[in-house]
């Protein structure tokens, strides 16, 4: 019975793809871009279309064919429902908090209803689009580029990513590996102590604005926590030419079991991940807290980009036909959007996404050659802050009335924002401090202000509702 | 590059300005500061090329001058004339040189009126090249100019008072962080889409009525004449929408404008629609040859009128949103058709 379920809701949705009624939006971004806070947004925009939810550069929701969106059970009931009315809860909070950070996967389906531009006689007047949207920890986003490598290369790279204020970090756990060679058989006690340092150097730097860091579920075990499967870690002084002699070694000696290890992590933490999550998407947005980077230092923003880039290799992208959009779903269209810019006035908004544009140099290159459609933006999912001007020294100073994340009230201009990435020497002389700030005051039954969450809409689903 | 400006504490309760402080005393500054040339090269060469790739500009100072100076010498022709008629009590003289003055006033507000127009219809050229320049492009947001203060002008071109719905409802959709290029997509949607559909259906209803009007009248000089004051009536209208007035001149440089763009850069457009324009009016022809030349007529009313919505449109039309003949060609079309029918049942 359950398995006729199945298959009936497995032929629909291929139904639903072959008309091309149904799209899965990747909300794709590192821990605390973020995501959350878009999602719930996101729900909360079309659930409130037509009726109090600004979406004017939506074209749908101005021409005022957008009826409205509603919440429908996920196709895959083994996977959490995404906590809309818990983050909901925390926003209508006194004073109102930032919903929690995600710690496991979440899925999440919405139908869109919207009136089609002609009447198509048999089809209707109306139609309604589904789109499924999953909710995930930014940090086991991470653990996709694993895919490529092999202990070996991992080892290497991983070693080679470390700059100097990285390897800080994981000073602690390299003095330890420091007695150990390949070779060296070390028992279980002592390789999960190794493991514990390795990850415990993991979390220091995330804290301290890192975010190239892997394994991912070494910061986020989920329900592998003590698991031998997370108890690995790269060999410092392994290179590709001892590869023959390494490989040689015993099943029982250090390279081989990490090795042991690692392959495992691949094949039955990341594989399944990326399988059932990653493979099968239309459309993408990648939401970057560009401000968190700039605030945190020239050598992170570095890592960042780093990160971001290994990570959207990971991504099918390219044109759709009626073919792959039933077997091999592409992402056909990408939005790449700087997070937060509320936080700063609007007038260094574009600045805002020239940094992004950046920072995302890379994969906007290949993202061209490969011809999909890419559009740069800067959005606020949740407006914190209201854009106000004042008299200064005689000048118009644009400036942004909030509250801080301790429930002050501020009234701050928080700093230009660099069209490009400032040499060395300023972060030496002044760097960046962008101010955090708490959620608006809301009720939990209007509309969440926001800043071009309506944009962002219109380029990922705009063109599917004509 | 300068470094970027750090963050500033305000206090909350804004100061307000102060003017005492207002005034700017002089400065030096050091020499090694940099400085960059007054106009750069490369956007001073753009204009010039655009101009070189215009038409010839030309301007009627000589036309001007005469009628201006008719105008001042017979005032002060007129105003000697009453002047002595007083003197020597000469009434009838007075009372000529009186209904001269009248006249001559009267013409010289006609004319003050037309360059007024004119001068209207430039500017309106104007705005809508600058709005081109600093509205078209979607990420590039170099615009020096408040979005805000843009759509503002373009409202008062267009006629609107502040209280207008379509202007307010402009105002409500319009955030302080949107981008030039997204405050062009809400002035198009709110202050130019009604305008559109109007202008479209003034447009369908005019070239159907001229169709018709063309197929039924029976002499060829009537046709004529019907057509072209039919297609100047459209205009007018037309431009009122956009918020234009027309008077003679600027009525002719606009239907110039609308000619000298359909000749040009609609050429490679009525190319394309040529062939199904052939078409219809062969199969038109068929039916009876009066209705081959309705529709013929019809169709070159639709061309002219969507030209004209393109050239008075403060901005331009998206791709996708650009109305096509194709549509108005079945209008057209249907109209003859009822004709037909019509003609044949009795």
């Amino acid at each position: 019975m359950a398995m006729r379920r199945a298959l009936t809701q497995e032929i629909q949705n291929l139904i639903d793809r072959g008309r091309d009624r149904q799209l899965r939006l990747a909300v794709t971004g590192l821990s605390r871009a973020g995501k959350t806070a878009f999602l719930t947004s996101l729900v909360n925009q079309l659930r409130h279309a037509g009726i109090d939810a600004r979406l004017d550069l939506l074209k749908a929701a101005r021409e005022e064919r957008l009826l409205g969106a509603q919440r429908v059970s996920q196709p895959d009931l083994g996977i959490p429902r995404f906590p809309f009315d818990e983050a909901m809860h925390s926003l209508a909070t006194t004073p109102p908090r930032w919903p929690e950070p995600t710690r496991g996967i979440s899925e999440l389906r919405l139908t869109l209803r919207y009136r089609t531009r002609r009447a198509h006689g048999l089809l209707g007047d109306t139609a309604t689009l589904t789109l499924d949207l999953i909710d995930y920890p930014g940090e086991w986003l991470l653990d996709l580029p694993l895919l490529e490598h092999d202990f070996l290369s991992w080892s290497e790279a991983q070693l080679k990513a470390m700059g100097p204020e990285r390897q800080r970090y994981a000073h602690d756990w390299q003095s330890a590996m420091s007695a150990l060679t390949p070779q060296d058989v070390v028992d279980e006690s002592r390789l999960a102590a190794l493991a514990e340092r390795y990850a415990a150097s993991l979390s220091d730097a995330r804290e301290a604005g890192f975010s190239h860091l892997q394994p991912g579920r070494f910061l986020l075990p989920g329900d592998l926590q003590g698991a031998p499967v997370l108890q690995f870690f790269p060999l410092p002084g392994v290179q590709e030419s001892d590869r023959a002699t390494l490989e040689a070694l015993p099943s029982t000696s250090l390279y081989q079991t990490l090795a042991r290890r690692f392959r495992y992590y691949q094949q039955h933490v990341v594989k399944p991940f990326y399988r059932e999550h990653f493979r099968r998407f239309d459309r993408q947005i990648v939401l970057v807290d560009v401000l968190g980077a700039l605030n945190a230092g020239p050598e992170r923003f570095e890592d960042l980009s780093l990160a971001l880039s290994t990570l959207m290799r990971s991504f099918d992208y390219g044109k759709r036909s009626l073919i792959n959009r039933l077997f091999a779903p592409r992402i056909d269209r990408l939005a790449i959007a700087a997070t937060k810019a509320d936080h700063v006035t609007p007038d260094q908004h574009a600045n805002l996404v020239a940094l992004l544009e950046a920072l995302l140099a890379e994969p906007i290159k290949d993202l061209r050659y490969a011809d999909v459609p890419v559009r740069a933006l800067s959005l606020a999912a949740i407006r914190a802050t209201q854009a106000r001007e004042i008299e200064d020294d005689g000048r118009r100073q644009p400036v942004l009335r909030g509250h801080g994340l301790d429930d002050q009230p501020l009234l701050i201009y928080p700093g230009d924002v660099p069209p490009t990435l400032p040499p060395r020497d300023f972060w030496q002389r002044q760097g960046f401090t962008f101010t955090g700030f708490r959620p608006p005051a809301s009720d939990g039954a209007s509309a969440l202000p926001h800043i071009r969450m309506d944009a962002a809409l219109e380029w990922l689903l705009g063109d599917k509702l004509r | 590059m300068s470094d970027p400006r750090p963050g500033r504490h305000y206090r909350l309760d804004e100061p307000s300005p102060d003017l005492a402080d207002s005034l700017e005393s002089a400065r030096t500054y050091l020499p090694a500061q940099a400085s960059e040339p007054l106009s750069d090269e490369e956007s001073a060469a753009a204009p010039t090329l655009d101009a070189a790739l215009a038409p010839p500009r030309k301007r009627r100072w000589g036309l001007l001058l005469v009628l201006g100076s008719t105008l001042g010498l017979g005032i002060a022709q007129a105003g000697e004339t009453l002047y002595y008629a007083t003197l020597g009590g000469d009434w009838l003289a007075g009372a000529w040189s009186l209904v001269g003055l009248l006249a001559l006033g009267l013409g010289g507000k006609a004319l003050l009126g037309e360059l007024w127009r004119l001068r209207k219809l430039r500017r309106h050229a104007r705005l809508r090249a600058r709005l081109d320049e600093e509205w078209m492009q979607p990420d590039a947001d170099t615009s020096a100019h408040d979005p805000m203060a843009l759509a503002d002008e373009l409202r008062s071109q267009m006629g609107l008072s502040t209280a207008h719905p379509h202007w307010q409802s402009f105002v409500q959709a319009h955030q302080p962080h949107h981008s030039a290029f997204e405050t062009r997509e809400l002035i198009a949607h709110h202050l130019l889409h009604p305008r559109d559909r109007a202008a479209r259906r003034l447009v369908t209803r005019m070239s159907g009525e001229t169709a018709v009007m063309v197929a039924i009248s029976p002499l060829t000089l009537i046709d004529m004449s019907l057509m072209a004051w039919r297609n100047i009536a459209m205009l007018d209208r037309i431009a009122a929408l956009y918020g234009l007035q027309l008077g003679y001149a600027s009525r002719l440089r606009l239907f110039r404008d609308v000619l000298r763009n359909m000749a040009f850069a609609g050429a490679s457009e009525i190319a394309t629609d040529a062939g199904m324009d052939m078409l219809s009016m062969n199969v038109a022809g068929k039916l009876s040859a009066r209705a081959g030349q309705g529709l013929g007529a019809g169709l070159l009313t639709a061309r002219l009128g969507l030209r004209a919505i393109a050239t008075t449109r403060p901005i331009a039309f998206e791709p996708d949103e650009r109305p096509r003949l194709a549509d108005l060609r079945r209008e057209v079309w249907h109209r003859l058709r009822r004709l037909e029918d019509g003609s044949k049942k009795p």
